[in-house]
């Protein structure tokens, strides 16, 4: 491994195992013969991964609840060793298992401020000289200085997230921490998380939302049991991962994960006059003439008003997506994937769609308008009505797939040379 | 950045290489008893780098006691203070306790003896009762976040460390500005340092010990409990085993093998000089040094084993604890 390229952490054979004790009985008889007698049993949260990633790096964990996720960041951040293989670390780790995690109710915001921060091994000279950056990033104001317990919840993780960021590491690691807080917060966390790449820092990010680590990280894993189903190019693996999602009917939220990020907010509070969508209707190509129930080959157009009172601070893109009800995307654009701008502080963007290929069904047709970096949504708009495609054709699946055929006399196929095709998947244990 | 599936593979088979702590790595293996050793003795350097959390927790903790209350700072005075009161008027006003062997004017000082040694043992038991849970009860600081967690152990210990100084305090104001007792000679006074870390150091082993146990087993503090009672009991709180007599000979080896008769013998000699009763029958009080030193000597030994053993083991199981609790 000694080559001039730095390595930000690198894990190799990393696995957890948990040791289960049916009692304590069977405990005490275990540290009473030194471990000779084994009373417990091994349960497996982690096994044989193993990755490297570069300063600037991103790599994101992807995977059920119980996959083992968690697990690896915390083995990671080091609240918990590894039971196989090992890992290290080039610089300074800043890991945020849990917002808050620490805070006392009692003392106020500033007082923890203080605490948080040595807690996570700073001095206090540093966190004081970080105190004003940190309230600032929090936007508590004057409630910095009353008890923790007075807060809303999404105070309470403003400032929570702020104390973790504000220490400046070279490796942070993010347990699912956008999925909570308002909409406002989430759009600051992804700033700053974009603000770390910047600055080459090296990320490891835990998601629910196949989209969330899609944008954000170069790389990523697919947990699945304990185990590494995939591995490499996050497109790559959220595509694995989607793809083994379908099969799993029980598991239908993180299919909607796939493009639209399902997230939950509380609107504590709106401080601010956001980018919103005010109305999204569906016309007859070329028309004004409204229509949510077509037949396949028709062509449609999709036009949506929108407004962003602040063009300069909050820039805006635009995305739309046909879903079927179980939640399969059928197919989705926007102005970030097509690589366009959308500039000024409001009006009526177009989408023209001619010929659509949808065969038969129902199609709920969300409308989001995000950030710059399409990550974070500033609002999702369902169109009035669902749109109800019919088909004359007896086609099957979601699309209509231009074809012909011909028939010939030809009985015999021509002999192919290598039958086997290398595949690109790398699958857990291939490398071991 | 590489986003080639390959690179996975290439990382992953370069597993067959060992992993050495030398090169940074963090692997499963068990703390090597070289590295045991080191933070036995290199425990004042861990202070010092966590210097800030310590501080800042233990002001915390403190805070937490009195937050919110109408006399905040003044209770921990307050409580040692009703302490004496009471002790002094039941034993020296209402039942008449004597200390015959006491010179002329202090024969009623009974009360005071016994608040001197229950000052003491207050001290440690708090601790013992408080510590054997603190891992078990930082179980979500421990899980979320990485930092060293003998500081917990360390934390509790030093609250009761500041407890014990407000009683102290109170002695000494005691016996300077009432008539109830004489103030100790000067050059004793200069015991109290030694005596305090020594005190500080054994309380800190019997909390990494006990509070290590209640991890693995959740019985420990049931078994404190009850321990703590036997061992009040047993320790010369109530009584002075000087003055008891016949009874007490046969059992006079089995009584010094209680580590805190010895805390609580210097800790008497220290602040309230020695009871002898020479052959002329004339009682005094003196100063026996050679005593005290040997008191606070064998109380070391006992501190510097518990915190070995505690440490020790504490190290041993630190990396299983966030799998625990």
């Amino acid at each position: 491994m000694a080559g001039p390229k730095r390595i930000a952490i690198e894990a190799t054979e990393l696995g957890k195992a948990y040791r289960i004790y049916p009692s304590p009985a069977k405990r005490i008889a275990e540290a009473l013969t030194w471990g000779r007698y084994q009373g417990h049993h091994a349960f497996w949260a982690l096994q044989n991964c193993s990755f490297k990633l570069s300063p600037g790096a991103s790599m994101g964990l992807c995977g059920a609840n119980g996959a083992g996720k968690s697990t690896l960041l915390k083995v990671l951040a080091g609240t918990t060793a590894p039971t196989k293989g090992g890992y290290r670390i080039d610089g300074r780790v800043a890991s945020l298992l849990e917002l808050g995690a620490g805070f006392h109710m009692e003392f106020t915001g500033r007082a923890n401020i203080v605490m948080n921060g040595v807690m996570m091994g700073f001095s206090k000279r540093e966190i004081l000289s970080k105190v004003d950056e940190i309230i600032d990033f929090a936007e508590l104001g004057d409630y910095i200085d009353e008890p923790v317990r007075t807060y809303s919840s999404g105070m309470g993780l403003r400032l929570g997230f702020a104390v973790a960021v504000a220490v400046d590491p070279d490796l942070l690691i993010i347990d699912e921490v956008f999925a909570v807080g308002d909409m406002y917060f989430q759009k600051k966390c992804v700033d700053k998380v974009y603000e770390f790449k910047r600055k080459n820092k090296t990320i490891l990010f835990c998601s629910h939302s196949l989209y969330d680590v899609r944008q954000l990280c170069d790389e990523a894993i697919w947990l699945n049991h304990g185990k590494v189903m995939a591995q490499g190019d996050s497109v790559f693996v959220t595509n694995e991962y989607s793809a083994f999602q379908r099969h799993n009917i029980g598991e239908m939220e993180e299919v909607l994960g796939d493009i639209f990020p399902t997230k939950t907010f509380e609107q504590d509070e709106a401080p601010r006059q956001l980018p919103g969508i005010k109305d999204a209707r569906i016309y007859k190509l070329g028309t004004d003439e409204e229509i949510y129930q077509i037949t396949t080959g028709d062509s449609i157009e999709i036009r949506i008003w929108w407004f962003n009172p602040t063009p300069e601070e909050t820039p805006v893109h635009l995305g739309l997506a046909f879903m079927r009800q179980d939640m399969t995307t059928c197919g989705g654009m926007g102005t970030h994937l097509d690589g366009l701008e959308l500039l000024g502080t409001g009006g009526c963007a177009i989408v023209r769609i001619p010929d659509i290929h949808l065969l038969s069904g129902q199609f709920l047709v969300p409308v989001v308008l995000f950030d710059e970096e399409g990550v974070h949504k500033y609002q999702e708009y369902l169109m009035p009505d669902n749109l109800t495609v019919r088909t004359h054709t007896r086609d099957v699946g979601l699309f209509r797939l231009e074809h012909e055929w011909e028939f010939t006399e030809d009985a015999v196929p021509p002999a192919r040379e290598d039958p086997q095709e290398g595949t690109e998947k790398v699958k857990a244990g291939e490398g071991a | 950045m590489n986003p080639e599936p390959e690179s996975a593979v290439a990382a992953a088979s370069s597993a067959s290489l060992p992993l050495r702590e030398e090169d940074g790595w963090v692997t499963a293996r068990p703390t090597p008893f070289t590295e045991v050793l080191a933070r036995l003795v290199m425990l004042p350097k861990l202070v010092l780098e966590h210097r800030d959390l310590i501080t800042t927790s233990v002001r915390r903790d403190l805070e937490i006691r009195f937050r919110g209350t109408l006399l905040g700072w003044i209770w921990p005075l307050i409580h040692p203070m009703f302490l004496f009161i009471v002790y002094y008027f039941i034993f020296t006003k209402l039942l008449n306790f004597k200390i015959p062997e006491l010179p002329e004017g202090q024969e009623s000082a009974m009360g005071i003896y016994m608040f001197c040694g229950i000052m003491a043992w207050a001290g440690i038991s708090e601790s013992l009762t408080r510590g054997t849970n603190v891992i078990v009860d930082s179980g979500n600081l421990i899980k979320k976040l990485a930092f060293p967690s003998e500081i917990l152990p360390l934390n509790v210990t030093l609250v009761s460390m500041i407890t014990f100084g407000f009683a102290l305090a109170v002695f000494l104001g005691g016996c300077y500005f009432t008539p109830i007792w004489p103030p100790p000679d000067p050059v004793l006074l200069l015991w109290i340092p030694a005596l305090l870390g020594v005190q500080a150091l054994f309380t800190y082993g019997l909390v990494l010990l006990l509070s290590t146990l209640q991890v693995f087993l959740r019985d420990t503090l049931q078994i404190v409990g009850v321990v703590t009672t036997v061992w009040m009991f047993v320790t010369p709180l109530f009584w002075v085993p000087e003055l008891m007599g016949e009874s007490v000979k046969p059992y006079q080896g089995m009584i010094e093998l209680n580590p805190v008769y010895h805390l609580v013998q210097a800790w008497r000699g220290v602040l309230m000089g020695e009871v002898t009763v020479p052959l002329d029958g004339v009682p005094t009080t003196v100063i026996d040094t050679t005593r005290i030193a040997s008191s606070i000597g064998i109380f070391a030994l006992w501190a510097l084993g518990a915190y070995i053993i505690g440490y020790v083991l504490f190290i041993l199981s630190q990396r299983r604890f966030a799998d625990e609790v």
